[in-house]
């Protein structure tokens, strides 16, 4: 698709104006001038990203707001077979990368797209980057995967929930430990899951970081307080909001 | 020899028949289920035989997807992109019959048409039969496409199976040969 000559907002990604298909697209669905706005967080598995966006829908639900919220391999349709094959370690890279992109696109056509055209914020826990980086640290062919996931929609902003490794690691042993997929085992990086989870979250850091120059993220310092993070959230979720035409909230529903 | 069939791998079974089931599948998420099903039985069941030197006969391939996909208004080019991590098949034989015969042949084994097979998510008729004339007729100009773009071997399939079987034995042998 070639980018149109509107001025690109603040935030737009890969030189796609948000809100536009990032390629191909769903030819079946065109875009029209929808007046809902997708805001993705990303960020490594631990990171924080559930509490910000937690704080975040309170926060913009009290300005009056719709809120919408999609996460990562949440689609009615894909969840029960991706746990499956999860638990049955039986994904090889390209099964894994195709459930997941199904997973998206079950949730874009059912849940984002009708979000956006009725008007309503979409807070993504997790978007497509998530997906090019774990496929990215694989091997799987970047061109290729970039290509498939030509039928994302650009987020209006991105916002990337930056960590370094000896944070990420005393963090996630703190809150949970660690687990078979989150510390790549299947990748065989090193004898034990402490070494696979170092080798693996530092590749994935790498990933995330030269997406960063390529989809224009806006970082975030993750390894402060919560709530100076989400101060930090809002104060440009909140210029972003203003500056759009996103100036009117939703309509609430009609209260008795 | 090793035979794999279309829409056959355990991993994506269950996700494929629960959408079907419900109806609930869009032309994406059709077109990138059978994707994922293709690349489960690509490393499983169709490289491994290749590896070994064994014939892999495909019951359908990746073209089924390039002309269902493309009926359904996913984007041409993007499903074959999608389709780039399969290995071009040495012969592609492609069964061309017309679409009244398609027809009667179904009619005459089942009862019912199944609602995918016969297009009936695009919504174009409330009759199976009506939907799938419509749907299938659509599939077919795909494929005559494809039989340019891609090389296909025609085999015309209104004949008899004796006859049809003759021209395919002699395809094989003459790939066979030009191996040896």
């Amino acid at each position: 698709m070639t980018p149109t000559q509107d001025a690109l907002a603040p935030g737009a990604n890969g030189g796609i104006q948000p809100g536009r298909y990032y390629g191909r697209g769903l030819p079946y669905l065109p875009l029209d001038d929808y007046p809902g706005r997708i805001i993705a967080i990303e960020g490594s598995d631990g990171v924080g990203r559930s509490t910000q966006i937690r704080l975040l829908r309170q926060w913009l639900e009290v300005k009056g707001y719709g809120v919408v919220e999609t996460g990562w391999t949440r689609s009615p349709l894909m969840q029960p077979t991706i746990d499956l094959a999860k638990s049955s370690n039986t994904l090889n890279k390209l099964t894994f990368v195709l459930l997941y992109a199904t997973d998206f696109a079950d949730r874009l056509e059912k849940e984002i797209i009708p979000a956006l055209k009725a008007g309503f914020i979409v807070l993504s826990d997790r978007y497509i980057f998530t997906a090019l980086a774990r496929a990215g640290v694989r091997g799987v062919d970047r061109p290729w995967l970039r290509n498939l996931y030509g039928f994302a929609i650009a987020p209006h902003l991105v916002f990337y929930l930056k960590i370094d490794v000896e944070s990420l690691i005393s963090r996630v042993l703190q809150a949970r430990g660690m687990d078979f997929w989150e510390s790549g085992m299947d990748l065989k990086l090193g004898d034990d899951i402490y070494d696979n989870f170092r080798a693996y979250q530092s590749r994935l850091l790498r990933e995330y970081t030269s997406m960063a120059d390529e989809f224009h993220f806006r970082v975030l310092d993750a390894r402060r307080p919560i709530d100076r993070i989400q101060e930090d959230l809002r104060q440009q979720v909140d210029t972003f909001l203003t500056q759009s035409d996103v100036s009117t909230p939703a309509p609430e529903p009609a209260r008795t | 020899m090793f035979v794999t069939e279309w829409n056959s791998s355990a991993l994506v079974k269950a996700a494929t028949k629960a959408g079907k089931k419900k109806n609930a599948l869009t032309p994406m998420t059709f077109s990138l289920l059978h994707a994922t099903d293709f690349a489960d039985r690509l490393l499983y069941k169709i490289i491994p035989p290749l590896k070994a030197g064994m014939i892999v006969v495909a019951d359908r391939y990746a073209y089924t997807a390039f002309a269902r996909d493309a009926v359904r208004g996913v984007d041409r080019q993007w499903v074959r992109d999608l389709y780039g991590f399969a290995v071009r098949p040495d012969l592609a034989l492609y069964f061309r019959v017309p679409i009244d015969v398609s027809l009667d042949r179904l009619l005459a084994r089942r009862v019912k048409l199944k609602f995918y097979e016969a297009g009936m998510d695009m919504g174009w008729s409330a009759s199976p039969a009506e939907s799938f004339r419509l749907f299938q007729s659509r599939v077919l100009e795909e494929y005559d496409h494809l039989v340019d773009e891609y090389g296909l071997t025609v085999v015309e399939a209104a004949g008899s199976i004796t006859e049809q079987q003759k021209i395919v034995r002699r395809h094989v042998s003459a790939l066979l040969e030009d191996a040896r």
